[in-house]
């Protein structure tokens, strides 16, 4: 009888607390619980209770031979996921492509225009790092559909990750730096919502590039707060004003870093109150990337990760991300990498019951 | 600044794509010279300030990965071995097949011999001095001799030129020329003979085993240049054909050599540099080692420009580089400080086809691997 006391009080204690958080959720993200929440997806995994990953196979496009751009790591960030068992693909959705009006709350008509009709200066072409394709273009409205995607569901969910995103250099008029279409910012316009149930929203943007794309579009945005931590001898050398930038020091390493990341993140939270997080987890810090000037370890990025999500999730705020940015030729070592964000998550998934 | 890091930033992207590699490398003071002292390994030293740093770097090892990019994660250059000089280094040259370093520098043409030294210390020591009887005041140029007892030719004036015996300090050779012209250049086609660029762009060419040197001076002289040169020689020394010598005046004037004919140059052109900010003790031109009829040009201004003559006419036309290395003038260091950067000197890859080293005035050190657009064309 006590034996049977004791495990009944377990569970009512369980689920008392999973009833407290999911309270706290709903108290910042008013929903109408009966009401299901229409999300941009192709396709949906309402039911699975696991750690959603947002994931299209249209993130990927050909690219002439030879090119920098590591284009075949976004399936294989998915496969190595997959592979090693950290998900399933019962977790994984699938975003609608961004829509010509989603994209235009971010960007001018007449680059949506060009953009999409394929008449981009050879010029500007350079700059972007691309050479434009009918299906370069697909690829990067995916991506953006994704990243949109990954914050509707955190919204609802608590948690949720991209395979893709991190398009930061892109501005509302032009590209730049392998970004054509800025993902965070059309996410953010989309969900901070209308006037009368604005939402706040905090961009952490960790990759080792600024985010000066980003930071110019929402200069004037009391309601967006870019934070951009950065190389400060990386590209690009014209720098923007984020909200927060702190410039770090070629060669910094873990522990530096971190103690970087943890000297702003909390008071940024408690001061700024963001309804939602969005995470851009770029590995480029990492010692073996190509084009950073840092030198992370795995290690490194798996605390900065973890870190990041517990100290967001901690405090009821839900969080969406984005693996951004990475250069190598090694691409199975460079999916590897950008799985951590991913593996981090699902071990906060299940150290806070999400 | 707005425009110029734009500038930099639309580089940097395009970089990418024209480089296979690029690794940078940031010295404490200036390097003027950057000399092979093994496949991986060069020698750098300062030349601003009375003690000059003498460094031996071992390159990027990521630059031998090749594919497998992921097993190595070292892009830095080393410090390898250090040791300092006196006076500034002007001219360092190593000596084949040992570990020794020949240098010169501030304002007697002394030579310093270093020992560069192995795994068991990171110093360089200075291990002899060849002191010239040479009046002058100027340091000297200086070659490595070809034979297999190490030695060397130097000298400031034609007139003073001298082959020195490493070892014990004798001197082999004499060059028995009254006139005293500038030396601007000098070095050895094969064991035997060697060619002397003058600061006026005459050659002259001597025999070891002959006290006689034939001088073949330009044919219009133009007053107020100054003349480097650069041999082209092929792995089968005996063969005078393949020895090609380019000319290089600092108004960018260029004049092509064969060995066999250096009376008439087979080719001058006009490459398009500002005359104006020419620093002459910068002037370089360079034969790559393994592409045909290629070469490259450096000290003008910030860059270096790597020309094909393959068809270059004898007409004075303009001739397009088929790559222009602008890594230096781009630089976050030199977009900051606001004043351009000068190559001070370049070498390529002995056997990388398209890999070279470039330094600038900056303390800057670069190797690059460049690609080649021209080829499917």
């Amino acid at each position: 009888f006590y034996l049977s006391c004791r495990t009944f009080a377990c569970r009512a204690f369980v689920k008392y607390t999973a009833l407290l958080r999911e309270e706290t959720f709903l108290k910042r993200n008013p929903l109408r619980k009966t009401q299901r929440r229409l999300f941009n997806a192709k396709h949906t995994c309402l039911e699975s209770d696991a750690l959603p990953i947002v994931h299209h196979v249209k993130y990927i496009s050909d690219l002439p031979e030879n090119h920098r751009f590591p284009m075949g790591k976004f399936p294989k960030v998915l496969e190595c996921l997959l592979r090693d068992q950290v998900i399933t693909d019962k977790q994984v959705w699938a975003p609608k492509i961004a829509s010509k009006e989603l994209l235009g709350c971010v960007h001018t008509e007449e680059y949506l225009a060009n953009f999409i009709g394929g008449k981009i200066s050879e010029k500007d072409q350079r700059r972007t790092g691309f050479p434009w394709s009918a299906g370069l273009v697909q690829r990067c409205r995916y991506e953006t559909g994704g990243t949109v995607l990954a914050g509707e569901i955190s919204l609802q969910k608590g948690l949720a990750c991209s395979t893709a995103g991190g398009t930061h250099h892109a501005f509302p008029g032009y590209s730049s730096g392998f970004c054509l279409l800025n993902d965070l910012a059309v996410a953010a316009r989309h969900l901070m919502g209308d006037s009368t149930s604005r939402k706040k929203i905090l961009i952490v943007d960790l990759d080792v590039h600024q985010g000066d794309g980003t930071a110019l579009i929402f200069k004037e945005e009391p309601d967006v707060f870019t934070f951009s931590m950065h190389c400060g001898k990386n590209f690009p050398l014209q720098k923007q004003k984020s909200d927060l930038d702190i410039s770090v020091e070629d060669g910094t390493e873990d522990k530096e870093y971190l103690s970087k990341v943890q000297e702003h993140l909390p008071w940024l939270l408690d001061t700024f109150h963001p309804d939602l997080v969005l995470y851009d987890a770029g590995v480029d810090p990492h010692r073996e990337d190509e084009l950073g000037r840092l030198r992370l370890t795995d290690q490194g990025l798996y605390q900065r990760d973890l870190y990041v999500l517990q100290t967001v999730i901690k405090k009821g705020i839900p969080v969406a991300t984005v693996i951004g940015g990475g250069y190598s030729r090694d691409i199975d070592r460079l999916a590897q990498r950008h799985s951590i964000i991913h593996r981090a998550a699902s071990k906060v998934w299940r150290e806070y019951g999400l | 600044m707005d425009t110029s890091s734009d500038e930099a930033d639309d580089w940097f992207i395009d970089s990418l794509n024209t480089y296979k590699d690029l690794h940078v490398f940031q010295l404490e003071h200036p390097t003027k010279v950057i000399e092979w002292t093994g496949d991986k390994r060069i020698c750098v030293a300062g030349y601003t300030g009375a003690r000059s740093e003498i460094l031996e770097l071992l390159l990027p090892l990521k630059l031998y990965a090749g594919d497998n990019q992921g097993l190595c994660a070292e892009r830095d250059f080393k410090v390898q071995h250090g040791g300092f000089s006196e006076e500034p280094v002007e001219c360092l040259i190593h000596i084949p097949e040992t570990r020794f370093v020949v240098t010169s520098g501030g304002s007697s043409p002394a030579l310093q011999i270093w020992d560069i030294g192995g795994d068991d210390s990171d110093v360089i020591k200075r291990t002899g001095v060849i002191n010239p009887k040479s009046t002058s005041a100027k340091c000297g140029k200086i070659a490595s001799g070809l034979t297999e007892n190490p030695t060397v030719l130097h000298g400031s004036y034609t007139s003073d030129v001298q082959l020195t015996e490493l070892a014990t300090g004798r001197v082999l050779y004499t060059v028995g020329n009254e006139s005293s012209d500038l030396v601007s250049g000098l070095q050895f086609v094969n064991a035997c003979v060697f060619l002397i660029c003058t600061s006026n762009g005459a050659l002259l060419m001597g025999d070891i085993r002959d006290p006689l040197t034939c001088h073949y001076p330009l044919k219009e002289s133009m007053s107020g240049l100054h003349w480097c040169f650069g041999l082209r020689t092929s792995s089968s020394q005996s063969d005078p054909s393949l020895c090609t010598i380019a000319r290089l005046s600092s108004s960018g004037h260029m004049v092509l050599s064969d060995l066999r004919d250096l009376q008439n140059p087979f080719c001058q052109t006009q490459l398009n540099v500002q005359h104006s900010s020419a620093k002459n003790e910068f002037l370089i031109v360079s034969w790559a080692s393994v592409l045909d009829s290629c070469l490259s040009v450096s000290g003008f201004d910030g860059t270096v420009q790597v020309y094909n003559t393959r068809n270059w006419s004898t007409e004075a036309q303009t001739p397009q580089p088929v790559f222009s290395h602008r890594g230096h003038d781009m630089s976050y260091e030199a977009k900051c400080s606001g004043s351009r950067p000068v190559v001070t000197t370049h070498a390529w890859h002995p056997s990388r086809p398209n890999t070279l080293l470039s330094a600038a005035t900056d303390g800057s050190v670069h190797v690059w691997d460049w690609v080649d657009k021209t080829t499917d064309t």
